[in-house]
This record gives structure tokens, sequence and C-alpha cells, in this order.
């Protein structure tokens, strides 16, 4: 048996792609077409989207071990970065010097994003923390992550959606991708928004937009709009995000300093 | 050595990509060659109508209107006209208190927008009686259910204005008002694009060698270019004919700067109208002298002096 798969008629031995991790590149683009009909279907679909997301997010982490939901991250960012490319900018309303700033942020997003991710992969082949003996005695603030097989102290953790652990090593990286994230899913959005429906001047210089009504006679201005809900819900969500660190983990990791600050004081 | 060509190509990918992307036929610009605001007065073609008989001693101003600031509230258009509004028959109006140096038609091709059309009637004499010119409303209205000739019907109302004697045409889509009172309308030496920051593109200009929406070319000019093609029926692509003939007489298009050419446009249900680049049929340049104001044939159903407009009815 073991010398079959050698011959050359034996049994093919290829690479085994994993379904769901291409499932996502089908499903999502789907879903944005079919939100396209009108606008109640489009409530409904960022609905399920949404709804989706929360039950992931909420099951035990052993069981989101697949690769799905890093496809669904990848997925997204690249639906949206192509309809704003093909579709948003075919209708000659972004200057060259918006389309720069957008690609800039986009840039920077992906580049923070590849880091955090080099890191974590790095991390797990060579780190010190690797192995299952690793840690006898898990502190308090300490917990052993089954996916990644590494020991997360207390303020990081795995992400399904990025499918690697968040340490202190690739921690700022995370960070910085958030921000740059968050950055440029605000501004994308915005460039959508005013390109296909009314705008309104806000304080002389700022566009938003106003008046969306009229959206979804025509498929490709759904389309953007379409995109751009979902780019707005992914907006909120690395809103909580920030805002998660900035409440939690934040003046943790600077907890130590401060508290050299007030000893100073007190002494 | 490996890690540095690895470098080199990925930098290169990325300045490949970016030019791609940013490439300027893919891109809308707020940056383009405008007339200064201290030019203008010594750009514009001073000219009026000659049935225009004034009484009045002076000279208007334009000094005043070219540096005024001031946007126009959008609300007056829901409004009604005040009355003693001076405005004669047909929707002319000349100032009295002073000898207005411009005469312009304005000339709107109109179809099936009643309430947009009132709207927009209130709101441009209400603009334009502050700007102390002479000027008259010509709406050109498309009886048939042929799909919308606009090109035709902008013909259509220039050789009535051109008959009137108005030296300087102003081609104006119904759904456009001006926000500028700076925004003169009066024709300049070349002709001028007047809406080239529209809210509804973002206040940006889609291409530079578009010209259309609010336009403003004097009589001799259009006369010149034989007029606008008579065979766009359905939207787009008139517009880009129209610069092609320009632009084969060598007449190149000026703008004012586009804080002073702002617009707001007034959004209808099932607005289809988007800013992109329309296929015009081809051999424009060719059609040219065998089709445009020379070849222009239609049957006009009635001409009406209201008391904003005058309504011009054809069967194209």
């Amino acid at each position: 048996m073991i010398a079959q798969e050698n011959l050359p008629y034996g049994p093919k031995v290829t690479k085994k792609v994993d379904t769901s991790a291409i499932l996502p590149f089908i499903i999502l683009p789907l879903l944005l077409v079919v939100a396209t009909i009108s606008r109640s279907v489009t409530l409904v679909v960022m609905i399920f989207i949404g709804m989706g997301a929360i039950y992931a997010q909420s099951r035990p982490r052993q069981k989101n071990r697949s690769q799905f939901f890093y496809s669904w991250t990848l997925s997204s960012s690249a639906c949206m970065f192509l309809v704003f490319e093909l579709v948003v900018l075919s209708y000659l309303e972004i200057t060259q010097l918006e389309h720069f700033v957008f690609l800039l942020l986009v840039g920077s997003t992906w580049y923070f994003f590849h880091k955090m991710k080099a890191v974590a992969d790095f991390e797990l082949a060579t780190g010190t923390s690797k192995g299952k003996e690793y840690s006898p005695v898990l502190t308090s603030d300490s917990y052993y992550c089954q996916i990644c097989q590494l020991e997360v102290n207390e303020r990081f953790f795995h992400s399904i959606w990025w499918d690697c652990c968040i340490l202190r090593p690739n921690y700022s990286y995370f960070l910085a991708g958030q921000v740059f994230a968050f950055a440029t899913l605000l501004y994308g959005t915005n460039l959508g928004l005013t390109t296909i429906c009314q705008p309104f001047v806000l304080y002389d210089n700022i566009l938003l937009p106003e008046d969306c009504t009229d959206v979804y006679y025509d498929f490709n201005l759904a389309i953007s709009f379409v995109a751009c809900v979902y780019g707005l819900g992914y907006f909120l969500v690395t809103a909580l995000v920030l805002l998660r660190q900035l409440l939690i983990y934040i003046p943790k990791y600077s907890e130590p300093k401060w508290r050299k600050i007030v000893n100073v004081l007190t002494v | 050595m490996y890690a540095v060509k690895r470098k080199v190509l990925y930098c290169g990918v990325v300045i490949v990509i970016l030019i791609i992307l940013l490439h300027p036929d893919r891109n809308g610009t707020r940056n383009y060659y405008y007339i200064s605001k201290e030019n203008i007065l010594n750009c514009l073609r001073p000219e009026i109508a000659n049935n225009l008989s004034s009484t009045a001693l002076a000279d208007c101003d334009y000094y005043d209107i070219i540096h005024d600031d001031t946007t126009l509230p959008l609300s007056i258009a829901e409004g009604d006209l005040v009355e003693n509004h001076r405005i004669k028959e047909g929707g002319e109006y000349a100032p009295v208190e002073c000898r207005p140096k411009f005469s312009t038609a304005i000339i709107v091709p109109y179809r099936d927008r009643a309430e947009q059309l009132r709207g927009f009637l209130v709101y441009m004499h209400l603009f334009l009686r502050q700007q102390h010119i002479h000027y008259r409303i010509y709406v050109v209205e498309q009886v048939d259910s042929r799909p919308f000739n606009r090109a035709k019907l902008i013909n259509i109302g220039a050789r009535a204005a051109m008959q009137a004697g108005y030296p300087c045409l102003v081609l104006h889509d119904v759904d456009l008002l001006p926000l500028k009172l700076a925004n003169i309308y009066a024709c300049t030496e070349l002709p001028r694009h007047m809406s080239c920051s529209i809210n509804k593109f973002r206040f940006v200009l889609p291409y530079l060698n578009k010209f259309d929406g609010v336009v403003s070319i004097s009589s001799k000019q259009y006369k010149t270019v034989n007029g606008m093609s008579n065979q766009y029926f359905g939207w787009s692509g008139e517009d880009d004919d129209f610069y092609k003939r320009l632009e084969a007489h060598s007449i190149e298009l000026s703008r004012f700067e586009p804080s002073t050419s702002q617009y707001h446009m007034v959004a209808y249900e099932g607005q289809l109208k988007r800013p992109e680049k329309s296929e015009s049929l081809a051999n424009a340049k060719e059609r040219m002298t065998s089709d445009g104001l020379n070849s222009l044939k239609y049957t006009e159903v009635a001409t009406v002096l209201h008391p904003l407009f005058t309504h011009i009815m054809v069967d194209l």
C-alpha cells in the first residue's frame, strides 16, 4: 500500500483544498448581489450576515478552527475593494487625490494586518511559548489557546477572523491595522455614498451623503450602495473592537507606568 | 541578494498598480484651468440684443456681482415671485435702473417635469434679476412620444433666440440651479462650461472635455459650429459631439473657478443620468457641416408667451 503511492498509476496525491476556505468567496458575492434587489432585501441580508457573525463569535473558540472565518475577512475586503475600484470609480466623481489617500489607507491597513499575521506565524513556528508541556502552571491571567497551541496571556486572544493569535509581539500591529481599517472604511464608505447619493456640505468643506432613495433603479448604483452598507457594518465592528481595546487592554498595558507615577506622587 | 530582488519586484508591482488605478481617465478632478476673478470682466463679451432700448443713463456695473460671495438659498424655488417683478410677457427682463451690457437667451430643453420647471423658473428669475442683465427664458418642449432629443430642442430654441437678436445663448438643463451670484449669465470670449461643480457629482468635474449641463456660447460661435447634432435621441452623447464640433473649429472651453461654478442638481424619481463618458456617434466631425442648425426640420405646434417664459412646443 505504501509503495503504491509512488507508482505512476496509483491514486494521485493532490493537496487537499479546504472547501470551507473557498466558500466565503462564493457566498459573500452572492449575498451582496442578492441584496441589490430592494431596500428590504438589503436589510434582511445585512441582518443575516450580522447574526451569523455574532453566532460564530459566541461559539466556543475550539469549534471555530476552520479557515472559513479568515477567508470571510479576505473575501469581504476583496469584494468591497473591487466594487469601489470598478463601479464607484467609474462614475468619475472621485478626484485623484481622494483616490490616492484611499489607496494609501488600504495599503497601510493591508501592511499592518499582513505583518500581524506574519509575526503570529513566526511565533507559531519558532516561538518560545510553543508546546503543550510549556506551561504546567498557568498564571491567573493566562490561558492556553487550543488552536494555536500557545499559551495566551489574558489581555491577548485568538482571533477567528484572522485565524491567528494576537500576542504581545504582534499586538501593536493588530492595533495599528484596526485603526487604519477604521479610517479606510470610514473614508471609503463616505466616498462611495457621496458618489451614488445626493450629498450635502457640512461646515463648508465636508461632504456627507444625504438622500439615497433612488439607488435600486440601476444595478451598478445598487451594488455600490450595498457594498457601502456592508462596509459600514464592518466599520461598526472595527469601532467596537477599538473601543474594547481602549477600555480594557490599553489601561492594563500601561498600568505599571501609571503605578510608577502614582508611587512617585505618594512618596 | 534574493531579498533585494524581491523587494524591487514588489515596489515595481505597487508602482504599476498605482499608475493604473490613479490614471486621470479613472478619476474626476477639481483642478482645472479657470478664468480668475480679476480677469472675468476682461473676458466677458459686452453685447446687447438689437431690439433692446434702455432709457437708463448709467451703465450697469458688474464688478460687485462678480465679486459677490453669496450663495442663494434653494428654498426660494418653492416660494413665489414677489409682486411687481417687472418681468415682461415671455419671461424677458431688463433692469430699469441702469443700462445692461449683456443680453442672454436661456434655452431650456424640457419635457414632462412641470413641478421642476415651476421651481426652476421662480429660482432663475430671482437669481438673474440680481445680476442686472437683460435676459429671456425659452423653454422648448418636445410634445411627441419619441425619445428625448436634447440637442435638437436646443437648436430650435437657439434659432428662435437668434432670430430675436440675442447675441449670447445659455443652454440650460432644467434640473440645475446656480448657487453663486458671481456666476454671471453672460458670454465670455470662449464658450464657457458653467456647471462644472455640481453637488450631485461631489463638486467634481468628471473629465476635462465635459461640456454639458449649463453652457454659455455666443450666437456667432454657435452658428459657426452649425449648432448641435440633431441625431441624438435619448440621453447622452450629444454633449461630447458638441465638444468635438468646437474642437474641430479650434474653439477652446473656458470655466470660472469651482467655487463660483457651483450648481445644485434637483433630484427626481428614477434619476439615471450619470456623468459617464458616453459613446457619441462616430464621424462627428464629418457630419458637422450637414447635420445641425442648417438641417433643422421639425413641426412647431405652438409658441406661447407665458408670464415667466416663452414656451415653444415642437414635434420633432
